[in-house]
């Protein structure tokens, strides 16, 4: 099995997801990426047991494919109009 | 790592061409159609009303979106393990078979059930029709009373109606002003006869959650069978067929941010409970419902429902507090709200109000930009108040401005703030127009006034 994530590694992997969030063409679906990500590293912030931090690890990794996979196809099918949550609005 | 590199630069050939995809060739039936509705690039109009951009959403019971995760685990059954999971011979089958099987656990799981207890249908409605009609034609010899509630889903009370006209005895217990049923009120409705129990673990208009678990344990000890549709419930509040004691329980797909056309039946294998099939056919899902299972559908509601047991306890949080920000933002700026049920047992997610003095219809058309509804959407056709409301004993005016909030797992604080606000404007407009408001300020009782007849 893969050795412990190094504390780099594990920012590097947080900052990839918030910046795949990013990417999502729906209002919804991209603030909740944003914030579940954000809430999720930071409930596992203390965790110490190796093999725990080894799990959390490779289960953010393969959200991170999803979430990459999901932002194209969400592409795919912009709706034509925004959200009124993305219009300026007086 | 090609595989990257590749799907980003996709992505952004695709990111500037999806802009240019406007000009579409309508068929003559879409063009018919698309005389009374129009989208340019400041609006869309549609039944007459014009919005700049698409509504927020808090419909969360009529449906929920489905999560991108959930998704991801469905397309690949479109794509290429498109095959029937009844086919026995080939690849294609067993992957099949083999999808719906981790489905079936998946959904399993969620209930404290075993998977053999799990029969996939197309939707809450049909498990309903199977649990109510399907049990009662089974034992009829026997069996001739059913007992439901007055707040049930209409395909429950539908079934109940169906089954009176074919001679069997339907008792519609009422609710108290809170929604909740009396257990000793059910105690004293079940005789010898009866053959089923039928009550909503959580209500889809109003939200209260019944006491399922009092409720099963006293089924339980007269040895009636009990039903529930936990359609709403299911990965919002824990669910659990051993606590409840429950014989059946209908289960929906598309309220747990899963696809649509998919759901589930929880059938008791200790002790069982028999049912006549509705869906005659080959013989799938034990001989309880024919017809080819729906990989996709079904792969789909699995991972919504693993989803879901992951974070229930997450969304619960912010579900609830999000609740709280809405009737508290609301409450702040105006009064002669009231919430429709009970206020403890509820489930975060489900806020109806009525607002006293405004009339429902004109609410809901003046709050374009939010997508909410008045009662549940199947009743919201007719003009006839809810019945939910009706049976709480809730006024006729007060039932007529009713409004439904459905927050969810994708709801943004930013959404509730913005709802409040197109909510206490509209009705504060609504109210300013209104002389009946007017005559309560000047402290005139409403319910005094003798309206002279013409």
């Amino acid at each position: 099995m893969a050795s412990t994530p190094s504390k780099s590694q594990i920012l590097s992997l947080f900052r990839s997801l918030l910046r795949t969030a990013r990417d999502f063409s729906d209002y919804n679906i991209r603030e909740y990426t944003k914030r579940r990500t954000i809430d999720g590293f930071r409930h596992n912030r203390h965790v110490s047991d190796p093999s725990s931090i080894a799990a959390a690890y490779s289960d953010a990794e393969s959200q991170l494919q999803i979430a990459r996979r999901q932002v194209i196809v969400y592409s795919l099918y912009v709706p034509k109009l925004k959200s009124v949550m993305e219009i300026k609005h007086a | 790592m090609a595989s990257r590199l590749h799907s980003s630069r996709l992505f952004q050939t695709l990111k500037t061409t999806s802009h240019t995809c406007r000009l579409r060739h309508l068929s003559t039936a879409t063009a018919a159609a698309a005389k009374e509705s129009y989208e340019d690039a400041d609006g869309i109009s549609m039944k007459g009303v014009k919005i700049s951009g698409r509504p927020l959403y808090l419909d969360m019971q009529a449906t929920s979106p489905v999560d991108p995760r959930v998704l991801d685990a469905m397309l690949p059954y479109y794509l290429s393990s498109y095959g029937n999971p009844h086919s026995r011979t080939h690849l294609y089958g067993w992957e099949s078979d083999l999808a719906v099987e981790k489905a079936r656990a998946q959904v399993a799981a969620l209930i404290n059930a075993s998977p053999k207890e799990i029969v996939f249908t197309s939707g809450a409605t049909e498990s309903n029709n199977i649990s109510v009609k399907g049990v009662m034609h089974f034992y009829k010899e026997k069996k001739r009373h059913v007992i439901t509630t007055q707040t049930e889903h209409k395909c429950v009370l539908d079934s109940c109606r169906h089954l009176q006209q074919e001679g069997f005895e339907v008792t519609y217990l009422p609710v108290g002003s809170d929604g909740i049923v009396d257990i000793d009120l059910l105690r004293s409705a079940i005789r010898p006869d009866t053959g089923l129990v039928s009550v909503m673990t959580v209500n889809n208009e109003i939200g209260v959650i019944q006491p399922v678990e009092e409720i099963g344990n006293m089924c339980r000890e007269l040895g009636v069978p009990f039903h529930t549709d936990a359609a709403q419930a299911l990965g919002k509040i824990p669910v659990d067929v051993e606590k409840m004691n429950v014989s059946l329980m209908s289960l929906s797909g598309h309220k747990i941010y899963g696809p649509k056309g998919v759901g589930a039946l929880y059938m008791r294998r200790r002790p069982r409970i028999r049912v006549e099939p509705q869906m005659n056919g080959g013989g799938q899902e034990r001989g309880i419902r024919s017809g080819t299972v729906p990989t996709p559908l079904v792969v789909g509601m699995g991972a919504a429902c693993e989803l879901a047991m992951k974070e229930m306890e997450y969304d619960d949080k912010r579900i609830s507090a999000l609740q709280e920000r809405l009737l508290n933002g609301i409450k702040a700026k105006l009064d002669g709200v009231v919430v429709n049920g009970s206020r403890e047992k509820r489930y975060a997610g489900n806020l109806n109000l009525s607002f006293a003095y405004v009339e429902g219809e004109s609410l809901l058309m003046g709050l374009k930009e939010v997508a909410v509804s008045s009662g549940s959407a199947c009743t919201s056709a007719s003009l006839e108040p809810s019945y939910v409301l009706r049976a709480l004993g809730v006024d006729e005016d007060m039932a007529h401005t009713s409004i439904r909030f459905g927050i969810g797992r994708f709801t943004t604080e930013a959404e509730i703030d913005r709802a409040v606000e197109l909510t206490v404007q509209q009705v504060e407009k609504l109210r300013e127009m209104s002389p009946l408001y007017e005559m309560v300020k000047e402290g005139i009782d409403i319910k005094s006034i003798q309206w002279a007849q013409h």
